[in-house]
């Protein structure tokens, strides 16, 4: 199963059943030990775990949420400060959750954003935690402003794509907006002030529906994964400007999922770390790449990429539909995957 | 967002996006007693040059025509199917073609079954094709040309919708001081003029339908000036006039196509078709009539007398001063001096004002919105439901777990709103839908002093932002066309406001206007006493009240979802 050629691997340190349908989405909580799964059975499941960096955590389930969404919760997302999580339901809404205060331990539902006409099929915070976007299968991209007591106003709706929109994702230390569509372009949008949000660039190059998207956690690079069974890397050539800068092809299959982690132990060879990054998607593989940047690159020199992990089937015959890395210090090495087969799996990678 | 001055499918869906195909059922009686052969195979649809169906038995030359299905607005606007896009599709039954077909076909006033055309335009629209033209002549001017042009076609009267927005704006405060003075109804009461916004409001958010002025739009009191009023004057029954009018805004035909807009008796609606600014200005290309050029001068008689004021203005927004009208109503009223605040929640965001109105000692006693573009209605849907505590949406809510929600704070920003004056469009009506676009020879005049002004100056470096151009370029123009509007005057508002806002009771000389006014209600409601003239904020008999609320206000329904999405992709 595993190939030995790899300099790192993937050993699964967790399977997290309990879904009663298929498992779409994962997230772990940025500050506190908890990871989130979502399922088309409508809830919302949290894990805790024990932090550890050297022995591999244990994840218990610490509480499982029914939701009230009326249709499948496709995806989860979790504010900065970790105190606040996000649904986003094919019911059409967006549900804001906290943990109730007096003690029970309640996970409550907030607020409620409605105002998309259809399926919601993505939410996410920007890195400031002041503002949430969302997008759905009405075409539209959503921003919206977090105000005190889980209060929300509509700052934009962005009617750019001509299809289905697939995912939002925000950069990870400015206020850039991308999202990923159906109509096989990515969009990305800027704030302006006396005015609205609006679209400044339109990046082309897939030939079939954009699943998926991940910034690098330097800001300088956007990863896609598409159904035409690639993941484009896009780099930053300008303040407003990004290119497609390689092509990366091994996935037989859709690409459902990108994920973009910080390295552990980063070791610089004769470059800049980009990070890892990790691909999965409907050929059950999960492949891990490292992006380096060369010391005498130029503006538009592509990164150099190199697959250093692969899981073959890591859901069995199921489609793999998100993978996210464990932002927390300390714990970069941990990767989460969600499969058609309900099941959310922790894996750690290691240098062989 | 770019706008196209004429029709166009894609130009159609304003702001709001098609949501799902059309849903509505064919049905198809099929009368047919034939009987099969034994063993005769089935039958099969064709399709001939003509793009008739025939339904036709295997092995015969020819078919049996099948009828097609027919969708009728009425259709589209009962089902939530889609939101106005596919609406659109079926607009080209109120077209200019379709007002050159009505006029060819017209028969002479001779014959008993001549039509009087009329023909009603907005000042919107005036101002759109104002400016248009350099420099922008006055809007009376615009009015005569298009008055002219229009003769050439065969109306007869040509009126601007500025006497029916005046009454429409009287009728507003009437309905506004039963729902605050009488509680009459709820509060915050909220702008009804916009169709776009009526017909989000049906299909997404009925729990907003409560707070919605029933008052007629101003379209469609001049529907019923023309078809009610004037017919009675004219001696003609309601169908034997055509009233066109000249919209900035596609949404107008879904309006005039509303049932609530039908008279059954007749079987005429009071608006029989609309068209919109593109429309008129491509007309009026098509018949080679050029409106920048004066019109050669014809003699003032030739010119059938108005019975109507021309070009009435109301001081506030250019998308007809619903909210400025009653800020001045409130402070006339009012036996104590107010002062009016204005607050911008987004600095350099014209599309949403607030505006309080308070007495000496600083106690507020009316607060107002101005909410313009869907952006802005989102939120103020969210708060009116918020205050109101009403569920918003016909999503999950409520059925979440955890159930109760916060209470809202009660804090400054959070204070209830008496009144919003809510449009779907950014910038209003003077930037509808159905607006002409900027010449080509305007943006390549401005375009790169709006770059040089506006981008650096923001921060945001220009290489790259390609669109920024036409963006810009659609807020100079909408600006434009607001200067087109106020014809030089100034649009600032103050307290009180002259020319004379619709005044409640008072002595002295009667005001021309108020006289008019007066005269048309008494002639539609026919109060039981008998008088030729009624006082707008009087109360009068129960069945000329009612005879008022058919004149003047109007209803909404629900539309309620039967869409479920199936064999979708997700």
């Amino acid at each position: 199963m595993m190939d030995l050629d790899f300099p790192y691997k993937l050993t699964c340190i967790a399977e997290l059943s309990g879904h009663e349908d298929r498992a779409w989405n994962v997230a772990w909580n940025p500050t506190k030990p908890l990871l989130a799964t979502c399922s088309a059975d409508k809830s919302v499941r949290l894990y805790s775990y024990a932090f550890s960096t050297s022995d591999p955590p244990a994840f218990t389930l610490h509480t499982s949420i029914p939701t009230g969404h009326s249709k499948t919760v496709r995806a989860v997302a979790w504010a900065p400060s970790g105190t606040t999580l996000a649904t986003a339901s094919f019911d059409a809404n967006i549900g804001i959750w906290e943990r109730e205060e007096d003690g029970s331990g309640e996970w409550e539902c907030m607020s409620l954003l409605e105002g998309h006409e259809t399926e919601c099929k993505s939410v996410a915070w920007s890195a400031s935690g002041a503002l949430l976007a969302s997008c759905s299968r009405d075409k539209t991209v959503w921003v919206w402003e977090v105000h005190p007591d889980a209060d929300f106003e509509c700052m934009g709706v962005l009617m750019e794509h001509s299809q289905d929109v697939k995912c939002v994702a925000w950069h990870p230390n400015e206020e850039i907006l991308a999202s990923a569509s159906y109509d096989d372009t990515i969009k990305l949008y800027l704030d302006d002030p006396s005015e609205d949000w609006f679209c400044f660039a339109t990046l082309t190059g897939h030939t079939s529906t954009v699943w998926a998207l991940a910034w690098a956690p330097g800001g300088g690079y956007l990863a896609s994964a598409s159904d035409d069974c690639t993941v484009r890397i896009w780099k930053r050539i300008a303040e407003h400007q990004w290119e497609c800068v390689c092509v990366l092809e091994e996935h037989g299959r859709t690409v459902y999922s990108v994920s973009w982690g910080a390295a552990q132990n980063a070791k610089s060879t004769d470059g800049e770390n980009l990070g890892w990054l990790a691909s999965a998607g409907g050929d059950g593989r999960i492949n891990v790449w490292e992006l380096e940047e060369a010391p005498d690159a130029t503006v538009k020199t592509p990164p150099k990429y190199k697959v250093i992990a692969r899981i073959e089937n890591g859901h069995g015959e199921s489609d793999i539909n998100h993978l996210a890395w464990c932002p927390r210090e300390g714990l970069e090495g941990l990767l989460a995957s969600a499969g058609d087969d309900g099941l959310a799996r922790v894996w750690k990678i290691e240098a062989v | 967002m770019a706008f196209s001055g004429a029709l166009t499918l894609t130009d159609l869906n304003d702001f709001i996006t098609p949501a799902q195909a059309c849903i509505k059922p064919v049905e198809q009686t099929n009368p047919s007693t034939k009987v099969n052969e034994p063993g005769a195979a089935a039958t099969e649809i064709q399709i001939d040059a003509s793009g008739s169906y025939y339904e036709v038995s295997n092995g015969r030359a020819s078919g049996q025509k099948l009828q097609t299905a027919e969708i009728s607005l009425n259709d589209c606007l009962a089902c939530s199917g889609c939101i106005t896009s596919a609406e659109s599709v079926l607009i080209t039954l109120q077209s200019h073609t379709e007002v050159l077909s009505f006029l060819s076909s017209n028969p002479p006033p001779s014959s008993s079954s001549h039509r009087i055309p009329v023909l009603s335009i907005s000042p919107q629209s005036l101002a759109s094709l104002a400016a248009c033209l350099s420099p922008p002549p006055p809007l009376a001017e615009v009015l005569s040309r298009v008055h002219q042009f229009a003769r050439t076609l065969g109306f007869e009267h040509v009126f601007d919708t500025t006497f029916a927005r005046e009454l429409a704006l009287r009728e507003h405060i009437s309905e506004f001081e039963e729902r605050k003075r009488r509680g009459e109804g709820a509060l915050p009461m909220l702008a009804s003029a916009c169709p776009g916004w009526i017909c989000y409001a049906e299909k997404t958010h009925g729990e907003m339908l409560p707070f919605i002025a029933r008052t007629k739009s101003p379209q469609q009191v001049m529907g019923t000036l023309v078809k009610e009023w004037l017919s009675d004057k004219w001696q003609k029954r309601p169908d034997q006039i055509y009233h066109v009018t000249v919209m900035p805004c596609y949404d107008k035909k879904l309006e005039a196509s509303r049932s609530d807009f039908y008279n059954d008796m007749y079987a005429t609606r009071d608006v029989d078709c609309v068209i919109t600014t593109g429309e008129l200005d491509r007309l009026m290309r098509e018949k080679g009539w050029d409106l920048a050029a004066p019109p050669p001068p014809s003699p003032s008689s030739s010119l059938t007398p108005n019975p109507f004021p021309t070009l009435l203005t109301h001081p506030g927004t250019s998308s007809g001063s619903y909210l400025h009208s009653l800020l001045s109503h409130i402070s006339e009223s009012s036996p104590v001096p107010l002062t009016l605040t204005t607050h911008l929640p987004r600095a350099a965001q014209v599309d949403l004002e607030e505006y309080t109105l308070s007495t000496p000692d600083g106690t507020p006693v009316f607060r107002g919105a101005k909410c313009y573009g869907f952006r802005n209605l989102q939120n103020i849907v969210r708060k009116v439901g918020r205050a109101a505590g009403v569920q918003v949406g016909r999503g999950a809510a409520g059925r979440l777990a955890g159930g109760a929600r916060r209470p809202v704070r009660a804090g400054k920003a959070d204070a209830a709103y008496d009144y919003v004056e809510v449009m779907a469009c950014p910038g209003g009506c003077v930037n509808g839908g159905g607006q002409l676009k900027p010449a080509q020879a305007w943006l390549d005049a401005r375009d790169p002093e709006g770059f040089a002004r506006d981008w650096p100056a923001s921060g945001v470096a220009v290489a790259g932002l390609g669109d920024a151009s036409a963006r810009w370029g659609d807020k100079a123009w909408t600006r434009e066309v607001e200067k087109a509007y106020w014809d030089g005057r100034e649009p600032a508002f103050g307290l009180p406001t002259p020319p004379a806002s619709p005044k409640m009771g008072g002595g002295g000389a009667e005001d021309p206007l108020d006289a008019l006014a007066g005269r048309v209600l008494a002639d539609l409601c026919r109060p039981r006493n008998g008088t030729k003239s009624v006082r707008w904020y009087e109360q009068m008999d129960e069945e000329a009240e009612e005879r008022r609320r058919q004149c003047f206000r109007t209803e909404y329904r629900e539309v309620e979802s039967e869409v479920v999405g199936l064999g979708v992709k997700w």
